[in-house]
């Protein structure tokens, strides 16, 4: 919202510098965002008449113009499309410059007609946005004046505004505001207005078929108007709160929307069938178009601003947020009907949702609009039109609906210092809840009866009371303390901390991707198909959700080529059935890199060492099954089981995916969260000697260690205490198909030293089972 | 015969040398050995004296060896080490090097602090109902309220959370107050994104409802927190706003020293307030009040660290992220 400095000096003499009322304002929940300069227009721009228009010969747009400032007659030649006789217009002299125009008049020649001057646009005068026609003002602006005399630089705060603050949404409610701050009085723009009275007829007509959308509507009727541009000060007005001046009659409705917060609108009269106008809900199929020249398709919930049209009704406006086209001012408009109204906040959002049409009135509309301002509104913008068109106003106001009756809140002064910890006096108190208007009654003791006005619809619970003495007493008085209460918190890692540390002190770094995706991606990485789809998503690349973690790591590796080598992982939520946390980890490239020294190039083992290392962390055994998955090189691709638990896949990414992103040798675990460690049971150092047997075995080349080593630890007894691979040998000297592979067997006992004798019967059970099993031992 | 055997030992350059030396005159048939048998031809009075000049020429001779042997090997020794010598200044093996990303660091910061200060952590779905993110706290359907926070709907008519607050609902949905509760965590806005609004992004939210929990307390839990985080130095700045949960509301400021421009000054940082009485009855507490407050984590990183673009903290590109690492 933005206020002009010398609008709200008008209604609020008392108040402080600029400077001063945003911190003010700020303070009390009116945030100041920014402080908007607005200049005056160049010096040098003079208001001028054109006396006369004629068209330059030989060229479609160009108007050569004799233009008076009352001393001097000018020869200019324009190409604006809105030039008339008699029209009173912004001339530029020679020798002006017009900054936000970008250039300084200078004598021209246009098809050999000298220009000595330049009529202006409000845009090249930087004035507002608008550079389809010249500036124009009514014809009893004195001609000759210098412009930027008469339009003076302004100061706008533009002020934050939330949704519950509806009533700051204008001059006078931010007026309201900070004279309650300042402990001040405000003038009330309309407050010695004379209303009209709704029971003299003025053979206009209102019907509202739906009370509970439509609460109160009035028509008030003014003859004889006459249609012209809106002097300066109104025209200036309305730049500096941002809009753009049309015509005097539709500026006087925004102006009053701005200075007392009610949307109007203005009917030609003439246009206005049976002088009537009917509120009422659409009818399946009809439809309506608006200014803005779109064709909306109505439904039953919307409600609608009709007249009469035959034998039934025809829609002239979408109720509370935009009006119908044709059914505006025109330059030849002399009698209008002045509708102000008040609607349903939800029916307007829905309408305006529904639509997607946001206008300035649906704004306010959907916020709370006071719903007993509409006759006072309605005799203040009827005055400024008197004033400013010369037309005259009707005694009497068509009306419909009642005024609502104001709510009530009990409140007890003893809880401002309760929940603020504020000792605020009850004076005080009592004189800041009645400048906000509220009505005080004082009940027994700590109990006060308070009437919220009409326009504070945010005022509601005891709550919100404090809370009004408190901003305009100060949050910063409040003091500082410490929560008093018993609380011990349960010592856990819930962010996953012992893990992401881990994974770091490995070497990998952690990242953090997007959890929108595509279809297009899921499917190229070959992921599950997404479950979860926006309804609203940024652009069909953010779509969806991701059913998987190593599609977003593929991306990174994309966005990383220039690293030779590259171990990443992700903590993060995937979305399939169910949401869940998983950990990805990407790795590729090489593992060491080549300088003087030798490169060491990453393989699966070294990958699956990463997996293991953070098993024997965690305490736990790591177990990779051969299990074929479709994102996964089929030879290079495991069940990866966590103390036993399936939480997920690790292996190569299949070389076909990996060369769809350009990318080779990459290596990925896809793995469900959150990972259980093992409870610690110590047992104490084995301090017996212990006994090493190596063994070589021939194996077919498609044996599985997994399955040799359960034969081995199960038939080589209870003292058995590791088992490993030390040698693989592929050689000419071992028949095709086979291959051998060394293992070293370490047994030890806790309570003595075994003896050789013993050992060997436990070799050879060992040997027994595996020849019984049908493999060869090496040597033997 | 002792001069010579001095004038020998004093070219010996080995271990083998000087082997060579003990035999030539004290082997078997070594040169002092054999003057030794040869004492036996000597009269009786003469052999007592040869004897013992013999003998002491050995013991002189054994002395010098083992002086020289002790010489010799602290020569071999050094040698050795002489050419195992490597140059320290070389570059290593390039091993790779892992850290947390910047978002991670911010929050274990900001967890320990809490933890410091007896705060519970608890995380959240991302993925929420309408009415967790919405209704429960406080902002109905058609409430232009719900206007404050462009959101992500499913077309199953789920929500991606716009806030940490959900999360609120659901801790007091199954805990008893008194309690103090942080929950950091991912959120998302519809917005156009450039670089300084992101639509996904991370909330840090504080939530303590107690039998008597005022706005000073607010204030000074978060001064508390801006102190454990940034020094002693510092204070909260309170000005009333609006969130629906709660109420009264307010935008907080905390007074530090950007680290980054050195100058002092108040940092925007969220909004708080008391939790308002309608999320206390859409869970079923009674006779207990409580605040809230809740920040954006990617801001705070971005003016500690003068990160000129939020989107950098999800585009996972190196050059960038191994910047900060350290403090695992």
């Amino acid at each position: 919202m933005r206020i002009p400095y010398s609008w709200l000096k008008e209604l609020l003499p008392d108040a402080p510098s600029v400077k001063e009322c945003s911190e003010l304002l700020t303070g009390i929940g009116l945030a100041t965002e920014e402080i908007i300069e607005l200049e005056a227009p160049p010096v040098g721009v003079v208001i001028a008449k054109l006396i006369s228009v004629v068209k330059v010969e030989g060229s479609d747009k160009l108007n050569h113009c004799i233009v008076s400032d009352g001393k001097n007659e000018y020869s200019i030649v324009t190409a604006a499309p809105n030039t008339k006789e008699g029209m009173i217009t912004a001339l530029a002299v020679l020798g002006t410059h017009l900054p936000a125009a970008g250039f300084t008049v200078g004598k021209r020649k246009l098809m050999g007609i000298e220009s000595n001057g330049v009529l202006c646009s409000p845009k090249e005068l930087g004035l507002y946005d608008y550079s389809a026609g010249l500036i124009e003002f009514p014809d009893d602006t004195q001609i000759g004046e210098n412009l930027n005399e008469l339009w003076a630089a302004e100061t706008v705060l533009d002020l934050e505004i939330t949704p519950n603050r509806a009533d700051t949404l204008s001059l006078l409610g931010v007026a309201r505001d900070l004279a309650a701050k300042l402990q001040t009085d405000f003038i009330h723009p309309a407050q010695d207005l004379k209303l009209s009275d709704p029971n003299i007829d003025d053979s206009l007509k209102v019907e509202i078929s739906n009370l509970k959308a439509c609460s109160r509507f009035s028509l008030q009727r003014i003859d004889n108007v006459k249609i012209q541009p809106s002097p300066i000060w109104l025209q200036r007005r309305l730049a500096s709160v941002g809009l753009r001046p049309r015509n005097n009659i539709v500026d006087i409705t925004n102006y009053v929307t701005y200075e007392l917060g009610q949307p109007s609108h203005a009917y030609d009269l003439d246009n206005l069938n049976d002088n009537t106008i009917i509120v009422r809900n659409a009818k399946k199929g009809e439809s309506l178009v608006s200014l803005t020249e779109e064709e909306l398709k109505l439904v039953e919930d919307d409600l609608l601003i009709t007249m009469p049209s035959g034998s039934s009704t025809m829609p002239i406006g979408l109720a509370g947020v935009i009006g119908g086209l044709n059914h505006s001012i025109l330059s030849n408009t002399t009698n209008i009907a002045l509708e102000m109204a008040n609607f349903d906040p939800v029916t307007i959002r829905k309408m305006a949702k529904r639509h997607s049409i946001m206008t300035d009135a649906h704004y306010r509309f959907e916020r709370g609009v006071d719903p007993n301002i509409i006759l006072l509104a309605s005799a203040r913008a009827s005055s400024l039109i008197a004033q400013l068109s010369g037309g005259s106003v009707h005694p009497g106001v068509s009306l419909v609906g009642k005024e609502q009756e104001l709510k009530t809140v009990d409140f007890r002064p003893s809880q401002v210092e309760f929940k603020m910890t504020l000792d605020i006096p009850l004076k005080l108190q009592k004189e800041y809840l009645e400048r906000l208007a509220c009505r005080v009654k004082e009940l027994d003791g700590d109990k006060w009866q308070i009437t919220a006005p009409s326009w504070r619809y945010d005022l509601e619970i005891e709550e919100d009371i404090i809370e009004e003495v408190s901003r305009l007493y100060g949050f910063d008085k409040i003091v500082e303390t410490l929560p008093a209460m018993y609380f011990v918190p349960p010592v856990k890692d819930s962010t996953g901390r012992v893990l992401r540390s881990s994974l770091a002190s490995f070497g990998l770094q952690e990242v953090i991707s997007y959890i929108f995706t595509s279809d297009q991606e899921l499917a190229k990485a070959k992921a599950p198909k997404a479950v979860v789809r926006l309804q609203n998503p940024q652009g069909v690349e953010r779509s969806v959700l991701r059913t998987a973690l190593y599609p977003s790591l593929i991306n990174i590796a994309i966005n990383n080529k220039q690293e030779a080598s590259l171990a990443i992982f992700e903590l993060g939520h995937v979305f399939n059935k169910v949401e869940k946390e998983r950990l990805s980890i990407l790795m590729s490239g090489l593992m060491v890199k080549a300088n003087w020294l030798a490169e060491i190039k990453l393989d699966f083992y070294y990958f699956k060492a990463i997996l293991e290392k953070l098993a024997r962390t965690y305490a736990v055994d790591l177990e990779l099954k051969a299990q074929e998955v479709e994102y996964l090189h089929p030879g290079i691709s495991a069940l990866v089981l966590w103390a036993g638990k399936e939480i997920g896949f690790m292996g190569k990414l299949h070389p076909e995916i990996a060369a769809s992103y350009g990318l080779k040798d990459v290596f990925v675990a896809e793995l469900d969260l959150p990972l259980i460690s093992s409870e610690i049971d110590f047992e104490d150092i084995n301090r017996q000697p212990f006994a090493e047997r190596d063994l070589a075995i021939i194996l077919p080349i498609d044996t599985n260690y997994n399955s040799l080593s359960e034969l081995v630890k199960n038939s080589a007894g209870k003292f058995l205490q590791s088992l490993d691979v030390f040698d693989i040998y592929h050689g000419d000297n071992i028949k095709a198909g086979y291959y051998s592979m060394a293992i070293r067997l370490r047994f030890q006992d806790r309570e003595k030293a075994l003896i050789d004798s013993e050992v060997d019967e436990y070799m050879a059970n060992v040997i027994n089972k595996l020849e019984s099993m049908g493999y060869s031992i090496r040597g033997k | 015969m002792i001069e010579e055997f001095n004038n020998e030992i004093g070219k010996i350059e080995s271990l083998q040398e000087l082997q060579d030396l003990r035999v030539k005159y004290l082997g078997k048939k070594g040169l002092l050995t054999q003057q030794l048998k040869a004492l036996g031809k000597l009269a009786p009075e003469e052999r007592k004296q040869a004897g013992q000049s013999i003998n002491r020429d050995k013991k002189q001779m054994l002395a010098i060896i083992d002086d020289a042997k002790t010489r010799l090997e602290q020569k071999a020794i050094n040698a050795k080490l002489a050419a195992e010598r490597v140059d320290v200044s070389l570059p290593a093996y390039k091993l790779s090097t892992g850290g947390l990303h910047l978002i991670t660091k911010t929050i274990n910061k900001l967890e320990d602090v809490f933890r410091s200060m007896g705060y519970d952590v608890v995380m959240g779905p991302e993925l929420e109902d309408e009415f967790h993110n919405f209704d429960a706290l406080n902002t109905p359907k058609w409430h232009p309220a719900r206007d404050l926070q462009d959101t992500f709907w499913t077309t199953d008519g789920r929500v991606l959370r716009t806030h940490t607050s959900p999360m609120q609902v659901r801790y007091m949905e199954t805990h008893k107050p008194p309690f103090k509760v942080v929950v950091p965590g991912k959120v998302f806005r519809n917005e156009a994104v450039d670089a300084t609004h992101e639509a996904q992004f991370h909330q840090l939210e504080a939530l303590v409802v107690a039998e008597r929990i005022t706005m000073a307390d607010l204030k000074g839990a978060i001064t508390e927190m801006a102190s454990a985080l940034l020094g002693k130095d510092t204070k909260t700045r309170l000005q009333p706003s609006y969130f629906p949960f709660v109420e009264p509301g307010a935008e907080f400021a905390i007074w530090w020293k950007s680290p980054k421009t050195g100058k002092e000054e108040w940092l925007e940082l969220g909004g708080c307030g008391l939790v308002h009485p309608n999320v206390m009855k859409a869970v079923g507490y009674e006779g207990v009040t409580g605040f809230a407050f809740g920040f954006g984590i990617e801001r705070l990183a971005m003016v500690s660290y003068g990160i000129p673009d939020v989107r950098y903290f999800y585009q996972g590109d190196m050059r960038v992220l191994r910047q900060f690492r350290g403090e695992l």
